[in-house]
């Protein structure tokens, strides 16, 4: 019985002792009302306690959240459409606030932040060209809007950690435009390598045309100068044997001639009986 | 368990494992001490306890009781992970590797955290079940600098820093790591020109992305560390590859080109030289011949002329007659003994050379050849005229 009573006493204090006691975590922020009226909110995570049924204690999500915003349009400063991704680190900063505004509901602070961040954007794209936000820019563009969504952020108790642009894309028609260009540009690249190629092949062949000639011309021209010098040489030696005699060299080398000349049988010689060779012929005096 | 999954909403990494999500609530304790004590309150009430169960009894049993949850504080953390301890929801510690104590639930809680285990996100493709990279356009296709597209996907190996920040300080930190992969990817891509990116630039671009996602996680001090960033590809974008690849093959033509010239160059430059070195040695050999001939021939000459000088007249005559009988000997001649100029004198040559004979004399000729006198008499007389010393006119 005491026993029974005990365990129902202790049953029953532990009951009110879960009652009258909230606990924080690291990841949470923690708002206690007193009856629908907000009384406190700078908790630090721990154990914390309450009234029951006078208290009661909303959590909200501590760490760093994201609003990971939908692709949207821009015109830039050259009047061309982009499609652009940014997301936004934040966290709750001021849970009241927080609560009251947006009702504590972060998807209700997405939407709301979406609508900051692309308003902020808008202004800051429509200053900048492709080129600039594409390369140049990002950085200034991410601090810029960080400074312009922060103070805004505020009223919604919202803390602006980071505002990051993810994407800038060209629409699907200028996409293709770009691939166009992209493909004529190799083409561009491709028919100057094979040019290139040509030219160089072209040089290569014509110089070895032209060694060839010259090889071939200095050869011939040493070769005839020799074959000067072979003549010069031949005929002194022949002008200097045959000076000595130049009749009998006449004669002699005449004989030569006629024997070299009437070789064949096919030649055909037509006399008349008168020369020296037949001076016996008809009569042998 | 991957975090992107197609659709991907933002699921937790540790809900739908064993429930590591901070202390659970005071229910909850509740009820696992209930557990705990399940002999006591088993059944409601006064189950097990019948009527002999006294006092003592139960303080034996709740001595009992507070040991066994004393005992379940003791928890084991493995080589490379850390247990973050936290009492009642509030950081106290992070324990190392080995068997450690907390107060048990629902005082103190512990998560273990893996701070070795690689984890990794891919941006630009998933290679998750099917076989080939399924390509993801939307994150993988960038502008460059110069205005052109690549088609880039990365993947980024990470693991945890530190076990507490990662635990509490960024809602889904595997999704933030690859938002700012994507934010940070595009930037340094367009600080570049494609032909920098898609070549040389490779390894430099991934270290400057490495770097830059590493400092963006730490201003959310996400407590994450990239261990290593790997360019799984880089490539000019699929609609426009095969102009990409026709590039390169003209870079090879231009080659292909220049090697068919050198081999042109060093087929004809070489047979060049060996012409010519033909024809200088045949030069040589003419120049050598012509000397060698004339000296054998002016030798000979010189030679004769020695013994003509003896004996002119019986010489010259011998000569004479000699060559002249080399000559008709070896020829088909034609003695014809006419006199005076004017009557026309017909022989049949044609006829005569092909019989080789000098005596027929028929009348059929199909192409008959005239000689006049005078033309007959010139042969005779160049043969007189050689008798005399003149000079000779070769025909």
């Amino acid at each position: 019985m005491g026993i029974n009573k005990i365990l129902v006493t202790a049953g029953l204090l532990i009951i009110l002792l879960s009652m009258s006691l909230f606990t924080v975590k690291e990841t949470e922020r923690a708002i206690k009302f007193r009856l629908g009226e907000i009384v406190e909110t700078d908790f630090k995570p721990g154990l914390h306690t309450k009234i029951p049924f006078i208290n009661n204690v909303k959590k909200f999500d501590a760490r760093i959240l994201t609003m990971d915003s939908k692709p949207e349009r821009f015109l830039t400063a050259e009047k061309k459409n982009v499609i652009v991704d940014t997301f936004v680190k934040w966290r709750i900063g001021d849970v009241k606030t927080f609560y009251t505004s947006v009702a504590g509901d972060i998807n209700q602070a997405n939407i709301r932040l979406d609508q900051i961040v692309k308003d902020a954007s808008r202004s800051e794209f429509g200053k900048r060209e492709i080129k600039q936000l594409v390369s140049t820019d990002r950085q200034i563009i991410s601090e810029t809007l960080i400074a312009n969504v922060s103070p805004v952020a505020k009223n919604y108790g919202i803390d602006i950690i980071d505002v990051q642009v993810k994407r800038i894309d060209l629409p699907q028609d200028v996409s293709s435009s770009v691939f166009r260009r992209m493909e004529a540009e190799r083409e561009r690249v491709a028919r100057e390598f094979r040019s290139q190629g040509a030219e160089a092949a072209e040089r290569i062949r014509a110089d070895a045309d032209k060694q060839r000639e010259i090889i071939l011309g200095n050869a011939y021209r040493d070769a005839e100068i020799m074959r000067g010098e072979g003549d010069a040489k031949a005929a002194e030696i022949y002008a200097k044997a045959y000076g000595e005699d130049a009749e009998f060299f006449a004669f002699y080398r005449s004989m030569n001639a006629y024997k070299q000349t009437f070789k064949k049988s096919s030649d055909m010689l037509v006399l008349e009986p008168d020369s020296d060779f037949f001076k016996y012929f008809k009569n042998q005096k | 368990m991957s975090w992107n999954e197609p659709g991907g909403d933002n699921k937790d990494p540790w809900s739908g494992r064993n429930d590591k999500n901070g202390p659970p609530d005071l229910d909850e304790a509740i009820r696992s001490l209930q557990e705990k004590l399940g002999g006591i309150f088993g059944g409601g009430t006064g189950g097990g306890s019948g009527g002999g169960s006294s006092l003592k009894s139960f303080g034996f049993l709740l001595v009992g009781a507070l040991v066994l949850w004393g005992l379940s504080g003791f928890y084991i953390v493995d080589e490379g992970t850390r247990g973050v301890v936290t009492r009642f929801g509030a950081y106290t510690d992070t324990t190392q590797a080995g068997l450690n104590w907390h107060i048990p639930v629902p005082i103190e809680q512990v998560q273990i955290i893996n701070v070795e285990q690689q984890r990794f996100i891919e941006v630009g493709y998933r290679s998750g079940g099917r076989q080939g990279m399924g390509s993801v356009p939307r994150e993988a296709l960038m502008l460059t600098k110069d205005e052109n597209i690549v088609d880039v996907r990365l993947a980024v190996q990470y693991q945890v820093k530190d076990a507490k920040d990662y635990a509490f300080n960024v809602l889904n930190p595997a999704a933030t790591l690859k938002q700012v992969t994507e934010s940070v990817e595009r930037g340094v891509v367009g600080n570049n020109n494609m032909d920098f990116v898609l070549t040389e630039g490779r390894s430099e671009v991934v270290s400057q992305i490495k770097q830059e996602i590493q400092t963006v996680m730490d201003s959310y001090k996400a407590g994450v560390l990239i261990t290593s960033v790997n360019l799984q590809d880089a490539q000019p974008p699929e609609q426009v590859q095969g102009a990409f690849e026709d590039a390169i093959k003209a870079r090879e033509d231009k080659q292909r080109l220049i090697n068919e010239a050198e081999a042109y160059s060093n087929d004809v430059v070489p047979k060049a030289r060996g012409a010519a070195s033909r024809l200088t040695q045949e030069a040589e050999a003419y120049k050598e011949r012509l000397i060698a001939q004339a000296s054998g021939e002016a030798s000979r000459f010189s030679q004769l002329l020695k013994e003509y000088k003896r004996a002119p007249k019986v010489t010259r005559e011998r000569l004479y007659l000699e060559s002249m009988e080399e000559v008709l000997t070896n020829t088909a001649t034609v003695m014809v003994d006419v006199k005076g100029g004017n009557n026309l004198f017909y022989l049949p040559l044609d006829k005569m050379t092909k019989q080789q004979t000098g005596t027929s004399e028929a009348a059929e000729a199909q192409a008959p050849v005239t000689l006049t006198p005078q033309q007959t008499r010139i042969v005779n007389n160049n043969l007189r005229t050689s008798s005399r010393g003149r000079d000779v006119r070769g025909r």
